[in-house]
């Protein structure tokens, strides 16, 4: 099976630091491939390579046979790579029903449509009572949910989501948690950062592990239980397992 | 700051009291009843030029407000365009017997493209930066128009000859006039409409509020900046080429002055940035104030309109700081929340 995207060498440096160092990985379509790692890691800054955000210093990117390392944010929506936002950010002075009708409007002709979209996407997310509200008056998990909405309503073969659990309750993390799963089956491959790690070991069928740039371990998440590298990563080196 | 945003209940089939986004609300049809019998009653002289004063003004603050309340390209050098509009038509009549009916769209072209070298030139400024870089940019119109007098007329100022006539787009009634302007300011109306309520509309919007999250979104932030910033010097070039056409004279220092430049973010800023209606309440109040004072306090107490027209920006600015419109908006909320 050919990848959906290819991650060949891929690196980024900020002046000494190597924030992203040689990553390579590929991911099939529909796959829900999980992305952990401590602060730092390097998770973000990978996010911004591969959503054009920031351009690699050397290294490839394959998106559907087509080497794209270099583009801009707006090629890759266009081409189908949606993301979201570790921290939220939202149009302030459009309603929730335009923040993510504006993501519809990318294969949507008329605002009208685009409002359609909107408004079934909302639906999906439990942002359905919020639709006319400011956003100003969410609250942060509210906001989470809304950037999923948004990325969800560009309609992507491949969405990057950018710990999307942080601040919900734990009935809200189930109910998010069944809305990710469910999106293999909807033809929409999912790369997922989070650090609410019990709901991303129980979801995701193949989980990487990146630390100080480089990736550690991409294995099934009962393998990297007992993988020592990413013990060694998440606890640090004098913690005893016994 | 914005107009009232669209909601998932468009109540489909009923009239609107106060204007939204993507419809025509009964108060803009009311205004715009009042607008067409000022200009058809017979009003003394000096209230029909208070009258195509406001008009035009509606207009130009329209203009502004595409790039600056639409898609947060704050200018303080919209002088340029309309300079660049005023003195092309008017040179091209003059020196080439263009009649300003042509010459006036390509004013507003030349201004248009002036438009986008400055927000090209730009691209990587904000904020403040990139206000000040506009107010230089016109700074360097206005000094370039004085020195070129070959072509301007220089500090001399440049005349066009008040011979009446359909072609040469002078017209002995003021009346002509106010009816002029106000088809000036209705055009820029319909266009602010049109894009408020449109996709390319919402990707200003988008690109405004949050460039990176607008990219992230399939929306190619330049593009559609530079976009607003043409459209914008277009609409306020042929406003500059009706202005001459109205006053029969030009001269640097008042027609691309930087007080020029202020009042064309000023009466957005006052009436409402962002909205469609917002500059249109802006000069519909402070053009006639500002005029109205200066005539009753021109003489004895000269200086004293001044004083009073910033006393009132002052207080505006306090206590609508989301300008007139917001202050309409807030109104018609309570309003809804009230009704059963």
């Amino acid at each position: 099976m050919t990848a959906l995207l290819e991650v060949r060498q891929l690196t980024r440096t900020f002046g000494a630091l190597a924030a992203v160092a040689g990553v390579s990985f590929s991911v099939r379509q529909g796959e829900l491939v999980g992305l952990i790692g401590p602060n730092g890691a390097g998770k973000s800054t990978l996010y911004n390579l591969i959503a054009g955000a920031i351009a690699p210093t050397s290294g490839e990117i394959v998106f559907k046979d087509r080497p794209v390392a270099g583009w801009k944010p707006y090629q890759a929506a266009r081409a189908g790579v949606a993301r979201t936002f570790q921290i939220p950010k939202p149009y302030r002075h459009l309603s929730v029903l335009e923040n993510v009708a504006l993501s519809a409007m990318l294969h949507d002709r008329t605002v009208a449509a685009a409002c359609g979209s909107a408004q079934a996407i909302l639906a999906d997310v439990g942002l359905a009572d919020y639709v006319d509200a400011p956003v100003g008056n969410l609250t942060v998990g509210l906001l989470k949910r809304l950037e999923v909405a948004r990325a969800l309503a560009l309609r992507p073969s491949l969405v990057l989501f950018d710990e999307i659990m942080a601040g919900l309750t734990p009935s809200e993390v189930r109910g998010m948690t069944n809305l990710v799963a469910g999106l293999p089956a909807r033809g929409i491959t999912v790369i997922w950062v989070e650090h609410v790690l019990y709901a991303i070991m129980k979801t995701a069928p193949r989980i990487m592990v990146l630390h100080r740039g480089e990736l550690i371990a991409d294995a099934a998440p009962e393998v990297l239980v007992k993988d020592p590298a990413v013990i060694k990563a998440y606890l640090g080196e004098e913690t005893s397992l016994a | 700051m914005d107009a009232a945003p669209l909601t998932s209940k468009r109540r489909t089939g009923r009239w609107r009291l106060l204007p939204e986004r993507g419809t025509i609300s009964l108060f803009e049809l009311l205004l715009l009843a009042i607008c067409l019998v000022l200009v058809a009653v017979p009003l003394p002289q000096y209230l029909q030029d208070v009258l195509i004063q406001t008009f035009l003004w509606a207009g130009l603050a329209l203009a502004w407000n595409i790039a600056g309340g639409f898609a947060g390209l704050i200018s303080f050098g919209h002088a340029a365009f309309f300079g660049i509009g005023a003195y092309t038509s008017s040179i091209l009549a003059a020196n080439y017997g263009l009649t300003p009916w042509i010459g006036l769209w390509i004013g507003g072209a030349l201004a248009a493209a002036f438009g986008a070298v400055l927000t090209l030139v730009c691209a990587r400024l904000r904020g403040p930066f990139f206000i000040l870089s506009t107010l230089a940019a016109a700074e360097v119109v206005r000094i370039a128009a004085l020195n070129w007098a070959a072509l301007t007329g220089g500090a001399e100022g440049f005349s066009i000859l008040p011979i009446a006539s359909i072609a040469n787009m002078v017209f002995e009634s003021k009346t002509t006039y106010a009816a002029l302007m106000l088809g000036y300011f209705l055009l820029i109306y319909a266009i602010t409409k049109a894009v408020e309520g449109s996709r390319y509309g919402y990707y200003l919007f988008a690109a405004r509020d949050d460039e990176e999250a607008a990219s992230a979104a399939g929306v190619n932030p330049l593009l559609a900046r530079t976009g607003a910033m043409c459209l914008s010097a277009f609409l306020a070039g042929i406003g500059g080429s009706l202005f001459a056409q109205y006053f029969l004279f030009l001269d640097p220092t008042h027609v691309i002055s930087p007080e020029l430049s202020f009042q064309f973010a000023l009466l957005p800023a006052l009436g409402g940035l962002g909205t469609a209606i917002g500059p249109v309440l802006g000069s519909f109040v402070i053009t006639p104030l500002s005029e109205l004072l200066r005539s009753y306090f021109g003489g004895a107490g000269a200086g004293l309109h001044l004083a009073i027209y910033g006393a009132v920006l002052v207080v505006v600015m306090l206590y609508f700081p989301s300008g007139i419109a917001g202050a309409l908006q807030r109104l018609a909320e309570r309003g809804r929340k009230g009704a059963p």
